[in-house]
Formats: C-alpha cells, sequence, structure tokens
C-alpha cells in the first residue's frame, strides 16, 4: 500500500484535529498540543503543519463564523477528510501490528 | 479595581508588517489567530511575554505558505537556466548593438568607480595609521587641557616641571598609584611629530645623520615595532642603550645581528652601545625614527629640544576608561604645585585615532584629518551616484526601443518579476565590466595617484578587505543604477506601447531632468569647492609673509659650531664666498617658530609676577600674554627683509644694544602698552629696553592668527640655525661655498641644509594633498556629467527626428534646431547653479573658518564655476544638436 508520508509533527496535528471535532482552529489546536504533548509549540508551526497536511488532502477547511474575542475576525476551521480518517488508521495499525512483533522481554520493559 | 482599562495591544509595527507581507487569503485567519493567542496570552503570562511571543510568531509565519504571491496567475518557475541564457544574449546583443551607448555607459560607470575606489584606498590607508598595533585598543595617549581665567588649550604634550635644578615629569610614577595602567610610555617629540630634526651618529669614518628620539623602556612591548636583533624587552633599559633601524644598522654595520654591541657615538659627544634592531617603521606609522634612545639618557645626559612628551599608556585588560582617566587626574593634582596660576586636566585618547583626530577644540581633541575622511567618503558616494544617474538617464533614454521588446515580453506572459530580474541583472553585468575597467585604470592610474598624495598605496586586489567591497560595489552600482529603467520600463503596459509610439508621461520626463539637475549640481558645487580650495592654498603659498623667503637657505647649529669662535669663524668665512650675500643666525627657522611662552607652558609655577617669564614696564598682575620669543644676530632683519614699523633695527654700533628688544605690532596690541619705545622689557634673566617696533610677519603656518613676539639679539648662541641669503640665481654656487667652509669648520657632522621655501611649503602639505584630490574629482565630475548630458541629448533628438524633418521642410536653419535643443538643458544647468551656488558657498565658509588668513569668497568664484560649467554643458549639446540639424530631413521622414 502507497501512502503519502506523514510527519510525526503531521501526524499530532492531524490527530488533534480530529479529536476537536469540528472546533479545530489554530489556536486551539495549539493550546491542546502543548497540553497533551507538553511540547513548546508555536501558532506558526502549527499553521505551516496544516497547511501541508491540506496540501496532502488529508483535511478541510471551512471559514467559521466571526467572533468578537479576535476582533470579529473569522476562523478557519479544520476538519479530517475521509483520507486523512484513513491515513491515520493505517498508521495505527502498522504500529499495532509492529507492536505485537516485538519480543515478549520488549514489553515488559515498556509495560513497566 | 474600578480603574479605566485599555485593552493591552500586540506591538503595532509587527501587526503592519504582518498585513504587508502575509497574502490575503490566509491573513484573515493568521491574524485572528495571533490576536487570540496575543489575548491569551497576556491573561496567562502578562503584557510583556504575550508581546513578545507575538513579535516571535509574527516573525515565524514568514514562510513560504503565507507570504504574498507576486502573481497567483502564473506559477512557471521564477527564472529557469534557458531564461537566464536568453537573457544574458539579449543583453550582449543591447550592448553591441547600440555602441555608442554602451560605451557612454560604461565609461560613465566606470570613472565614477575608479574615483570611489581611488577614495577608499585613500580613506582605508589613512584609518590604518598607527591601527596596526596588536594591543592598540589599550593603547592611549595623554593630552593635556589647560585652563585659566581667560582660555582654554588642550595638547599632547604632557606636563613637565622644573625642581631643584631638575626636569621630572609628574606622570612618571603612574604606574604604582594606577594599578590599571600596564605600562607607561614617555617620547620625547620636537614642537611637533616627529622629533623635529635630524642627528648627527659616527661610526668610525661613517658619519650619518638621522631621526630619531627616545622613549621609555617599555615602548616594544607596548607597540608593534617588530624587533629583529636583540632582546626587545631591555632594548631601552639600559643607560648607554640605543636601538636603531634596520636601515640604520646597514648603514653602519652592514647586517642587523652585527650592529648588536657594537657603540655608535652621538652628537660626537656620547657613546651608545646597539642594544636591539628593530624593522624599519613602517609608512603608516605617525611616529617615525631610525633610532631610538633610552629614556634615562633623555632625562640625565642629553639636551632637551623642548619639554614637549609624548606620554602612553597601556591600560591593562578591562580597565575602564574613564575611572583610569579620574585616577590620574587626582594622582597629577597631588604631584603638582597648588599655587601653578593654571589648572591642568589630563585626558585619555585612543591611541589610534590621534592620527586623525589631532585638532584641539576647547582644550578636548576634536576634528583633524578625519574631517577631510568624512568629506571625500561623502564625495566618493555622490560622484558614484552620478554616474548611477547616468546609467539611469542612458536607458531611460533608450527606452523607446526597448519599450518593444517589454510589450512583446509581456504579452508572450513575462510577469514583472522577471522583467525586473533581467534590466537587473542587464545592469549588474554592465557595472562588472565597468569594474573590470575601473580597475585597469586603477592600476594604471596608482602610481601617480601615490605620487599625489605621497602614499604608497598598493592595488585593491592585494588587500584582503577590497574583496568584499569589489562584489559590494558591483551590485551597489548595479542596483542603483538600474532601479529606474528596471521599475520604470516593466511596468509598462503593453497594450500602449504596441499600439503605437510610446510618449513618456510629463512626471517620468520631470524626474529624468531632476536627476540632471542633481547631477550638475553636485560638479557645480565640486567646481566651487576646488577653486576656492586651491585659490586658498595658492593664497598661502605666494601671500606675503612680511619676509623674503626666497633664497634662503638655513642650516641647524651644532657640533663646533655651537661654539663661540668656531660659529663666527664660519660667518665671516662663509660671507666672504661667493653666491652668499649675508649670514645670521636665529634661535629657530622663522617660517614655523613653535615655542611659545607664557604662563601655561609650565615655566611659571606660581602667581607671583616677579617669576613670569617676560616682564614689562606696566604689566598688570594677571595679565597674560603667549609671547613667541626668538633671538637673533644682528643682521637678521636684513636677512629676512623685515619691516620696521616704529622705532629702529638692532645695531652693532650701539653698545647698549645687547640688552635691546623688539616687539611687533600684535605683542604691542596684546601687552596693552602705551608708546612702547623706550620702555623696558624683561625676558628671564635679561632687561633691557625697547628699540623698535616690527611690522607683523608670519612667524608659523597661515592657520594660526600672528603671535606677539619679541627679539632679543645676541651676536651668538650655542643652539638654534644659522640663515644664509643667498644671491639670487646663484643658489649652487652658494651651496658649494657652504659645503667647503662647513667641512673645515665642522668636520665631525654631515653638512645638511634646508630651503626656507620648501620647508614652508611642507607646512601645507595636507592643504596640497587635499586641492589634487578635489581637483581630479571635480573634473571627473563634471565629466561624468556630461555624458550623462549627451545622453539626454541623444534622447531628445531621437524623440524629435520626425519633429525636425519637418521643420527643416519648413525652412528652419541649423542654428534654429540647434538652439531648440540647447535651451532646455541650459535651463537645466541654470537650475542646477541655483541650487548648488549656496550649498557650496557655506560649506566652503565652514572650510575657510579653520585659516586665520584666508581669502574671500568673491561673487566671480561662483559665476566662474557656473560658466564652466555652462560652457561644458553647452559644447557637449552641440555635439549632437549640429548632427541633427545638419540631417536630411528625407531621410528623418522617409521612415514609418
Amino acid at each position: 500500500m502507497k501512502r503519502t508520508y506523514l510527519g510525526e509533527f503531521e501526524e499530532i496535528v492531524l490527530l488533534v484535529v480530529a479529536m476537536l471535532d469540528r472546533q479545530a482552529y489554530g489556536v486551539n489546536i495549539t493550546h491542546e498540543i502543548i497540553e497533551q504533548t507538553s511540547r513548546s509549540v508555536r501558532l506558526n508551526q502549527v499553521h505551516a503543519a496544516l497547511h501541508r497536511l491540506k496540501d496532502k488532502g488529508m483535511i478541510s477547511s471551512r471559514m467559521g463564523d466571526p467572533t468578537p474575542e479576535r476582533g470579529g475576525r473569522r476562523k478557519r476551521i479544520f476538519s479530517v477528510t475521509a483520507y486523512g480518517r484513513q491515513t491515520l488508521r493505517d498508521i495505527q495499525v502498522v504500529r499495532t501490528n509492529l507492536w505485537n512483533l516485538l519480543p515478549s522481554s520488549m514489553k515488559l520493559i515498556t509495560d513497566l | 479595581m474600578k480603574q479605566r482599562y485599555t485593552k493591552p495591544v500586540p506591538p503595532r509595527w509587527a501587526t503592519r508588517l504582518l498585513q504587508w507581507y502575509c497574502a490575503s487569503h490566509v491573513s484573515e485567519e493568521i491574524q485572528g489567530d495571533l490576536e487570540e493567542e496575543f489575548d491569551y496570552q497576556v491573561e496567562k503570562f502578562g503584557i510583556k511575554k504575550a508581546r513578545q511571543d507575538y513579535i516571535y510568531n509574527v516573525l515565524g509565519f514568514i514562510k513560504p505558505f503565507a507570504i504574498k504571491k507576486r502573481s497567483s496567475s502564473t506559477s512557471t518557475p521564477f527564472l529557469s537556466m534557458n531564461m537566464y541564457k536568453h537573457y544574458l544574449v539579449v543583453a550582449a546583443r543591447n550592448v553591441s548593438r547600440y555602441k555608442m551607448f554602451s560605451f557612454l555607459n560604461i565609461t560613465g560607470l566606470a570613472l565614477g568607480m575608479t574615483c570611489c575606489l581611488f577614495i577608499f584606498l585613500w580613506v582605508n590607508d589613512e584609518r590604518g595609521v598607527d591601527n596596526f598595533h596588536a594591543n592598540g585598543d589599550r593603547l592611549y595617549n595623554i593630552y593635556q587641557t589647560v585652563r585659566t581665567n581667560s582660555s582654554v588649550t588642550g595638547s599632547y604634550t604632557t606636563p613637565v616641571r622644573y625642581r631643584e635644578n631638575r626636569t621630572y615629569i609628574p606622570l612618571a610614577d603612574i604606574q604604582a598609584a594606577v594599578p590599571e595602567v600596564q605600562y607607561i610610555n614617555f617620547y620625547a617629540t620636537g614642537y611637533g611629530l616627529p622629533w623635529g630634526h635630524s642627528e648627527t651618529f659616527q661610526v668610525g669614518e661613517k658619519l650619518h645623520k638621522l631621526e630619531g628620539s627616545r622613549a621609555g623602556k617599555d615602548f616594544f612591548s607596548m607597540f608593534d615595532y617588530p624587533v629583529i636583533a636583540g632582546d626587545e624587552k631591555t632594548a631601552l633599559a639600559d643607560l648607554s642603550g640605543i636601538a636603531i633601524s634596520r636601515k640604520m644598522a646597514a648603514m653602519f654595520f652592514d647586517t642587523p645581528q652585527n650592529a648588536i654591541g657594537k657603540s655608535l657615538r652621538y652628537e660626537n659627544r656620547i657613546d651608545f652601545v646597539v642594544t636591539a634592531v628593530f624593522e624599519d617603521v613602517p609608512v603608516n606609522s605617525s611616529l617615525k625614527f631610525d633610532f631610538l634612545i633610552n629614556w634615562e639618557s633623555h632625562m640625565t645626559r642629553l639636551d632637551w629640544a623642548s619639554g614637549n612628551v609624548l606620554t602612553t599608556l597601556q591600560l591593562r585588560e578591562g580597565a575602564d576608561v574613564k575611572s583610569v582617566e579620574a585616577k590620574i587626574n587626582r594622582f597629577v593634582q597631588t604631584q603638582l604645585d597648588k599655587n601653578e596660576p593654571f589648572k591642568i586636566e589630563l585626558g585619555l585618547q585612543p591611541y589610534r585615532d590621534q592620527y586623525l583626530v589631532a585638532n584641539f577644540v576647547n582644550g578636548k581633541p576634536a576634528g583633524g584629518r578625519i574631517e577631510y575622511i568624512r568629506i571625500f567618503s561623502g564625495v566618493a558616494v555622490f560622484i558614484l551616484i552620478i554616474a548611477c544617474i547616468n546609467f539611469m538617464n542612458l536607458s531611460t533614454a533608450r527606452s523607446v526601443k526597448r519599450a518593444k521588446e517589454v510589450g512583446v515580453r509581456k504579452v508572450i506572459g513575462s510577469t514583472r518579476g522577471s522583467l525586473i530580474g533581467q534590466f537587473f541583472g542587464e545592469s549588474i553585468v554592465l557595472s562588472f565590466l565597468a569594474l573590470l575597467l575601473s580597475l585597469v585604470l586603477l592600476h594604471a592610474l596608482l602610481p601617480v595617484f601615490n605620487v599625489f598624495t605621497g602614499k604608497q598605496i598598493v592595488s585593491p586586489l592585494a588587500d584582503r578587505s577590497s574583496w568584499f567591497l569589489l562584489p559590494a560595489l558591483v551590485i551597489f552600482t548595479g542596483i542603483v543604477a538600474g532601479s529606474y529603467p528596471a521599475l520604470f520600463l516593466s511596468s509598462l503596459k503593453p497594450v500602449r506601447i504596441l499600439k503605437g509610439v510610446m510618449r513618456f508621461t510629463n512626471s517620468a520626463l520631470w524626474f529624468r531632468k531632476g536627476l540632471a539637475v542633481f547631477q550638475f549640481s553636485i560638479s557645480i558645487v565640486l567646481l566651487i569647492v576646488t577653486m576656492v580650495i586651491s585659490r586658498q592654498t595658492s593664497y598661502i603659498q605666494t601671500s606675503h609673509l612680511g619676509y623674503d623667503r626666497e633664497n634662503l637657505i638655513y642650516i641647524r647649529i651644532e657640533g663646533t659650531l655651537s661654539k663661540q669662535d668656531k660659529y663666527l669663524a664660519f660667518k665671516n668665512m662663509a660671507e666672504k664666498m661667493p653666491g652668499i650675500a649675508l649670514v645670521d643666525r636665529s634661535s629657530e627657522a622663522p617660517h614655523a617658530m613653535g615655542f611659545v611662552v607664557d604662563d601655561q607652558d609650565g615655566v611659571a609655577e606660581t602667581n607671583d609676577i616677579e617669576d613670569d617669564a617676560i616682564k614689562w614696564e606696566g604689566k598688570e598682575k594677571g595679565t597674560s600674554v603667549g609671547f613667541k620669543p626668538v633671538s637673533v644676530g644682528f643682521d637678521f632683519l636684513k636677512i629676512m627683509n623685515l619691516k620696521i614699523a616704529e622705532g629702529r633695527g638692532f645695531s652693532r654700533e650701539v653698545t647698549t644694544d645687547t640688552a635691546a628688544f623688539m616687539i611687533n605690532e600684535e605683542a604691542v596690541k596684546q601687552m596693552g602698552i602705551k608708546d612702547p619705545i623706550g620702555k623696558w622689557i624683561s625676558a628671564w634673566q635679561k632687561k633691557g629696553h625697547i628699540i623698535g617696533i616690527l611690522k607683523d610677519y608670519h612667524t608659523h603656518s597661515l592657520h594660526e592668527p600672528i603671535k606677539p613676539l619679541i627679539v632679543d639679539v645676541k651676536e651668538y648662541e650655542y643652539f638654534g640655525v644659522i640663515m644664509v641669503r643667498t644671491e639670487p640665481g646663484k643658489t649652487k654656487e652658494a651651496l658649494a661655498s657652504l659645503d667647503q667652509v662647513y667641512k673645515t669648520i665642522n668636520p665631525d657632522f654631515p653638512f645638511a641644509y634646508q630651503f626656507l621655501d620648501q620647508e614652508y611649503e611642507k607646512l601645507y602639505r595636507n592643504e596640497q594633498v587635499v586641492t589634487r584630490l578635489s581637483n581630479a574629482f571635480a573634473i571627473l565630475a563634471i565629466l561624468i556629467s556630461c555624458l550623462g548630458l549627451l545622453g539626454l541629448v541623444m534622447f531628445s533628438a531621437e524623440q524629435r527626428t520626425k519633429e525636425f524633418g519637418i521643420r527643416k521642410v519648413l525652412g528652419a536653419t541649423v542654428t534654429n534646431i540647434v538652439r531648440l535643443l540647447s535651451q532646455d538643458f541650459l535651463r537645466l544647468v541654470l537650475i542646477s547653479f541655483c541650487i548648488a551656488t549656496p550649498l557650496a558657498g557655506y560649506a566652503m565658509y565652514l572650510w575657510l573658518q579653520k585659516f586665520a588668513f584666508k581669502i574671500e569668497l568673491s561673487w566671480w568664484i561662483f559665476v566662474l564655476s557656473g560658466g564652466i560649467a555652462l560652457c561644458i554643458a553647452l559644447a557637449t549639446i552641440c555635439v549632437q544638436a549640429v548632427q541633427s540639424g545638419l540631417t536630411n530631413p528625407v531621410k528623418s521622414l522617409r521612415s514609418e
């Protein structure tokens, strides 16, 4: 199976977009990543990743309604496309398979 | 918390930056996100962190996905390899097709660049002086500021005092008192750098006069004058030690190694042992010496030619200059007498600055050669701009033809960006060609330039620092020169170009005219500046100094000549020899008397009037007059051809004249003395009457006003110079005679002499260099401007070919057409003249302030400069105008 290459950070962003389910936009994606992974992430990095994901067709976007807290500007709301969901699932499957193939000693260590 | 609350806002400039670069389709969401994030951060971490974060974010968004695309419609790669090749071919074709234009373009640029490079070399060389010492950033010169009730003066001298019949330098123990001072060095100077006169050395039969000085034991540790033989640590520590240059070693001992430990006889008086040989002092050192005698000898057993001591400190790593300065001042105050009638304050100046900033204003170093460096750097930039403007004018003139090319390119699908790229590329290629040409010119002219400036500058290609400069010059010139054609031509609308004859808008025409006016203004300014500077210089050189400086030779009194009988024998013998009119003596060479006696030079140490060096009848307590004292022989007035204003000159017949004084008019004025003749005056131990008033004459360079002069008379003195007046046209005989007499009377010293008029001119070396440079640059600027003007006329003639054809058919003469074409351009030159005159006038007014004696800024200088510019411009225009006037109308009207 051929699939588009997905970077590690892109994968996280994609997952968060999926997680936020139709509420995802720049700021809350960033905050969510910071909270969940305790990495220091910048808005511009997230935007860049979102752009790449969009170019790869994994997410789609639409403009939301204007809200007062951002100077009346609209948000761009992202949602995961079917292709994106498929890719995530593929990755998950590959990982699980690999985990299952690990020798049992290794599993024990990681289980601890 | 009922305070009024203003909502914190992100830094405005960052927002603006974002709006500028951000592509429109993403700008809304990015701005929105950023603002939301900002508010969130303010809430959580405070305003400071939030603003910082905002800026980082804005900068972080400068990424391809967020940046505006110049054109969103075409997605071809910006420039492919093929296109590059194509552009080069087009550029080459353009160059070879319009040979005249290309020639004007490249020559203009090359001239401008050459000029720029020369100035760069000169400035670089000037900046390099004294800048080669490894410890340079920790070396400081001490200067003193002397305050009296009436004046503030500054100089590089270090205070020297006499006490208990000993000379001592209050600063000598500074190292113990101020721990930041790592080394201290005293360097004896004459009245100025270098030492002032040469001294005689002898080894066996070899006899040479060399210039050198005296220096402290740490000299070689502080300064980078490499020692090639002997030990630099001990070179100047020993009382009998002397360090000599490679050149001097070769003169006396053949090789440097040979010289160590050998003895040298100094002035036929003292024997010194060579302790070290150092490499010849490089040209970029302001201290020039062929030998250095240790400071101990200077203090204990050598003559003091003057009390001038240059002190240099090397501070320890990390020392704070301001606090060291304060400590030194505190220390010196403890060493000086409290009763001194003036206040001395010491300051530190970085050693490497002393060459460029050596003038004193209000007792602090300010200005000097640095001013010329600034002026010429400015000139370099302006000349380059003139050359660039040429390029612009010429290429827009040609743009009628190129506009079609632009139209076709645009129709085929070229974006504006690639057109701009093409034109910039073309101008950079041209400026690269110009650079090659200018490098050729530079190398051809370098020897002349070195003679001009008296420097030894090498090719910039040999110097690492200019490797950076040359590409920068090409790119700068290319971009400035190409900016107008690139931005203008690329903006043309293809429909309009291709539809018919292209017409330039009024604003474009005005812009080009404006450029021409700018060019000519600069040229006229430079012309005026050149005229004023060269007139001032020639004024200095030819103005009457109050004495006759032609046919005057002077010889320093040294060796046996400082004995009375020998001196008198010399005088009597020489006067009888052919070619010599008169011989007499003076304590100082009369064209540049450096010695000033007043109560500021440290001779007087108290306020008591009885201790003043110079007193006179009716002198009031507290008056201070800076006298130039000179002691001369009886025939001095006759030799110098000095005029007497009142009273009489010295005479051997009047026996009391040995105690007589003469003063000059300025002295009378400053002393505030009425009916001075016959009043008593005393200088040091000698007291006598004033017998005559000399008309003011110049005793030093014309930078300074005439100072009060006091002259006393002595048949003989053990120091000073012998003045010889030769008969006009018989200099050769006179020199031969003098040589002969000198050899018989003073055989241990080589015969060395100076011509007074030549030495006088040396005082103005700086001005001469500047005159020559500014002459050259003014000519260049005019030349380049004319090239530009020629281009404009050619353009205009080309545009109006048909018009002239019709005019000629209807009966216009060649003169009519020439007039028609020239009118417009001459008006431009006139406007430039109006702009240039006040600017140049003001600048020259400021420059002339530096001279105590100066020329008037008369109106004709300005008119003449304007006239010259006008004539040259007219000649240039006529070349083209006549040509188009002579064109056969059949030819110009035939084609369509």
